[in-house]
């Protein structure tokens, strides 16, 4: 133990937070279980303190003096159990107390990670290097007439090329509210995400409305429901908002990705001491066969 | 409840001052607005809801123990992070991302050991203390033979209603995890993410079980823990439970019903869960807190079933229908199915509404996956299963779910049905909008593909305002929509019905969209009958009200494709009742059908190369269900 803490010590890599816990997570251990070989049980008054605390917290109220006795009591009675199991080595196979192990130390970590509380200028790092998770979306301002081709039969190519020369000879100005094919859709569209023109008009339309150039009438232009002819009025490119604006999302991600690396980062570094040799792989696990039915 | 906008006419929408979005203004407020000034612009009044939203109510993860003892590794945080759109590594190990994001989800785990896979799994030190969180904990260990054996264990031990480990403590450290998670990823105007459970309750494994779902966030939701089934299997005191909730909070909060189909005629009976005849009390209670039903999800569909609706040629889709969940399975006799499909449940529903004085069974409809992967995925081509064990692999298809007493499977895993989504019509995507639409019905079902359906009942629409371009406004304005009811209707007139539907924009064509009327008649009868109100590529709909024509199918089987040549992409109707008779109660929804596309199965074959039994089915017409609307005569 004493090496392996010298040997973080020596990790540049270990963030200063996670060694300070880890060195409280180990001395509190040594202090309190590592010493199974003496033979010298001290109930210090810190400890009796710890009892009494506890016990107020259940009863919501102060041990009496006989109901301490039998704290005290149960508590030599476990630390005495628990100090000759370990050396009796009950502790290194049981799954519980490995698992449960690994865990109050993983816990530690993620503690660590959890609660640090980040400063402005990591959130706006943090922003900045992943512009692409919270910058807003693409946005578009548009109009669209719609000729659904199910109206149109052996007219339909006559019948588009008039609209879009009558839309193109009417420019902005173009009563286009009153023409085209009836739809479930708006013909004006104010400051669309292009998520939701995908939702409405799915992803061919969507890809081809961002190719568009503004200030004209356009077509025809396919979607999943037929062809449109689309005015692009105006198209604002996606920006990156300041933080204000997404502080909780930012914090939530820094968050999830700082708990992430913190747990690689300290795995990773107690690892580095050891050399793991693996003998036989595994043979891979059967599927398991499902026996209960809830659902 | 929709107020009914009749008598104020055109004159509401012209005249009205501020409707506050959502809820419908009250007589008062109306009488209020009329006497205002009229503003020249005619929008700032439409407040109606204009935009469907998407999502998913009934939603498992690894905190539910036949996930997370199953398999599922997957926790809210991944249910959230996929359903927002992101890419996220499966229980399986495999990446996957929905096509296109959800606008909102409910995840619903079980309540009934509500998050102890994961307490295991973090060796829980207050459960591995007791002897049968100790006992899970080592099998859980040992290999994943000994981890089914615990989660069979776990399952068994909810079915027989055994509360084998019980710590007020630890239920609401996992409720507050659950509702801290929803917090985390609900973003007003952007996602939301609700806060629920699902109540377990399947007496004798005939299925019972209710999703919950809250409006409110953690400061109401955090003052309660979930309600289980250990704390009672009866509906009546979940309803109490829910009262009391809204009471104490000041919240509001639903259940949805699901899986009439695992039920063996239990779920929609003429009795109550203890046998007793139903009570106008008993009717109150269920339609005051079950304004929705689960009409489609992964358990097979549950509109209608051959036996019951045998002019019905949609009607043999999707079935599971054999029996319950018991293992081996008790199976299912006939007379059960009446009480457990939803076109039957309206239909009951009117004759209890006329012997009670309420109908128990006024259901709107939603669709939804009941997944148990943390991921909530209904399209045919990007189907991840229902199970941990049916996430995409060769082999899944023939997985044996439950089992028939002589050992063959009742379910395999190609009857696994990929489906399905609650489609929500609101203004906003909030938690209070989302909920409010649920609330009030204005909200409907589809097996998968993002259909927009709109449908309003009136009684004098005409037939050239469907297409108009305020068809909308003149719907809210002289009726009511989905959801909705009519009442009285006026002497000589007959319900007109507005109908519009778009076929997924990504998606198949529309084969037809139609009208299921059921009602009852003055011998106490139910009936129910099917109109063909719109029909693709210009085929005739008979005197009958029926298209004989099929649509066709242009699905090519081993490449798993299709063809957009058949079908339309946009249908609409007017209709008018040709056999309404004012004196008797009816129900009126619509169903729109998809053209054939191929199955999930057929992608599978395709995919892995493998070759499935005939009778595996290789196509789907996918579909979407709208809540009803309602007719009650006057009394």
């Amino acid at each position: 133990m004493r090496l392996l803490v010298r040997r973080l010590l020596g990790e540049p890599l270990v963030h200063f937070l996670l060694l300070g816990a880890a060195l409280f997570a180990a001395f509190t251990w040594r202090s309190e279980h590592f010493e199974t070989g003496s033979k010298s049980i001290v109930v210090t008054q810190g400890r009796i303190d710890h009892l009494a605390t506890t016990f107020a917290a259940t009863w919501q109220r102060a041990p009496t003096q006989q109901e301490m006795d039998g704290l005290i009591r149960e508590y030599v009675r476990e630390e005495v159990y628990v100090r000759e199991a370990m050396v009796q080595g009950l502790d290194r196979e049981d799954l519980i107390i490995r698992r449960r192990l690994q865990q109050k130390l993983e816990f530690v970590t993620e503690d660590v990670a959890a609660q640090a509380e980040p400063s402005n200028e990591e959130l706006q790092a943090y922003l900045k290097a992943h512009a692409a998770t919270f910058a807003t979306e693409r946005r578009f301002s548009f109009r669209q007439v719609y000729l659904n081709p199910e109206r149109h039969g052996v007219n339909w190519a006559r019948d588009l090329d008039r609209l879009l020369a009558d839309l193109k000879q009417a420019g902005a100005k173009a009563n286009f509210a009153a023409l085209g094919d009836p739809i479930m859709l708006d013909h004006e569209f104010k400051e669309t995400s292009a998520g939701d023109v995908r939702n409405a008009f799915g992803e061919k339309f969507a890809a081809a409305l961002a190719s568009l150039s503004p200030g004209q009438w356009q077509g025809p232009v396919e979607s999943g429901y037929g062809v449109h002819v689309v005015f692009l009025a105006e198209r604002t490119e996606g920006r990156l908002p300041p933080l204000e604006d997404v502080r909780e999302a930012v914090r939530r991600e820094w968050a999830d990705a700082r708990r992430v690396e913190a747990t690689e980062r300290f795995h990773q570094a107690l690892l580095r001491p050891y050399s793991v040799t693996i003998e036989t792989p595994r043979a891979a696990g059967r599927k398991q066969e499902p026996a209960g039915a809830q659902q | 409840m929709k107020v009914n906008f009749i008598a104020l006419g055109v004159v509401a929408l012209l005249l009205a001052g501020h409707v506050v979005a959502q809820e419908p203004p009250s007589p008062a407020a109306l009488k209020k607005q009329a006497e205002r000034k009229p503003d020249y612009s005619p929008y700032p009044d439409q407040k109606f809801p204009t935009r469907v939203f998407w999502g998913d109510t009934h939603h498992h993860s690894s905190f539910s123990v036949d996930a997370g003892m199953m398999g599922a590794t997957l926790n809210p945080e991944a249910s959230f992070r996929f359903a927002r759109g992101e890419e996220v590594v499966s229980n399986s190990g495999q990446r996957v991302k929905l096509s296109r994001p959800l606008d909102f989800l409910n995840v619903s785990d079980h309540a009934e050991f509500l998050g102890l896979p994961d307490l295991l799994r973090e060796a829980d030190p207050t459960l591995v203390a007791t002897p049968t969180g100790k006992r899970w904990y080592d099998l859980m260990q040992s290999g994943p033979v000994g981890a089914n054996e615990a989660g069979s264990d776990a399952i068994f031990a909810i079915q027989r209603n055994e509360e084998v480990i019980k710590d007020a403590k630890m239920t609401r450290s996992m409720w507050e995890r659950v509702t801290a998670i929803a917090t985390k990823y609900n973003e007003p105007g952007k996602f939301t993410a609700f806060n629920g459970f699902e109540w377990t309750s399947a007496p004798g494994a005939n299925n019972l079980h209710r999703v919950i779902i809250f409006r409110d966030g953690p400061d109401r939701a955090n003052q309660v823990v979930p309600f289980s089934a250990f704390d009672s299997e009866n509906p009546a005191n979940l309803w109490k439970y829910m009262a009391n909730y809204e009471q104490k909070t000041g919240g509001q909060i639903l259940a949805i019903p699901h899986n009439g189909n695992l039920s063996n005629g239990r779920m929609f009976a003429l009795a109550d869960m203890l046998g007793n005849p139903l009570t106008r009390a008993y009717a109150e209670a269920r339609s005051r807190w079950e304004p929705l039903m689960e009409v489609t999800q992964t358990k097979g569909d549950g509109e209608t079933h051959p036996f019951l609706s045998p002019d019905d040629e949609f009607a043999n889709f999707e079935k599971w229908d054999f029996g319950n969940m018991m293992q081996p399975v008790t199976p299912k006799t006939k007379d059960m199915l009446q009480y457990e499909y939803a076109r039957s449940a309206l239909k009951t529903g009117l004759k209890l509404e006329a012997t009670l004085g309420v109908n128990p069974y006024k259901y709107g409809m939603i669709g939804s996956t009941d997944t148990h992967t943390a991921l909530s995925s209904f399209d045919e081509d990007n189907f991840f299963g229902k199970l941990p064990i049916n996430e995409p692999s060769p082999e899944r298809w023939e997985e044996g779910l439950l089992f028939n007493a002589d050992k063959t499977p009742a379910v395999a895993g190609w009857m696994i049905q990929a489906a399905g989504i609650a489609g929500v019509w609101a203004r906003e995507n909030t938690r209070e909008a989302i909920f409010d639409a649920m609330q009030r019905k204005e909200v409907y079902g589809s097996t998968g593909p993002r259909i927009t359906v709109r449908l309003f009942a009136g009684w004098d629409f005409q037939a050239d305002e469907v297409e108009a371009p305020d068809f909308a406004a003149q719907g809210y304005t002289r009726g009511v929509p989905m959801g909705g009811d009519l009442k009285a209707a006026p002497a000589g007139k007959a319900p007109t019905f507005m109908v519009r539907a778009m076929r997924d924009p990504d998606g198949g064509n529309l084969d037809r969209v139609q009208m299921i009327k059921g009602w009852l008649d003055a011998k106490g009868g139910v009936h129910e009958r099917i109109f063909d109100v719109a029909v693709s590529d210009g085929r005739k709909i008979g005197a009958d009200g029926r298209c004989t024509t099929s649509v066709g199918n242009t699905v090519d089987v081993p490449n798993a494709t299709y063809k957009n040549t058949i079908g339309d992409p946009l249908l609409s109707a007017y209709w008018k009742d040709p056999a309404f008779d004012a004196n008797q109660r009816a129900f009126y929804y619509l169903r729109v059908i998809q053209i054939p596309t191929p199955r999930w199965t057929a992608y599978d074959q395709k995919r892995y190369g493998i070759k499935m039994p005939a009778n595996v089915p290789m196509t789907v017409a996918d579909r979407a269900y709208t809540s009803p609307v309602w007719y009650t005569p006057a009394k």
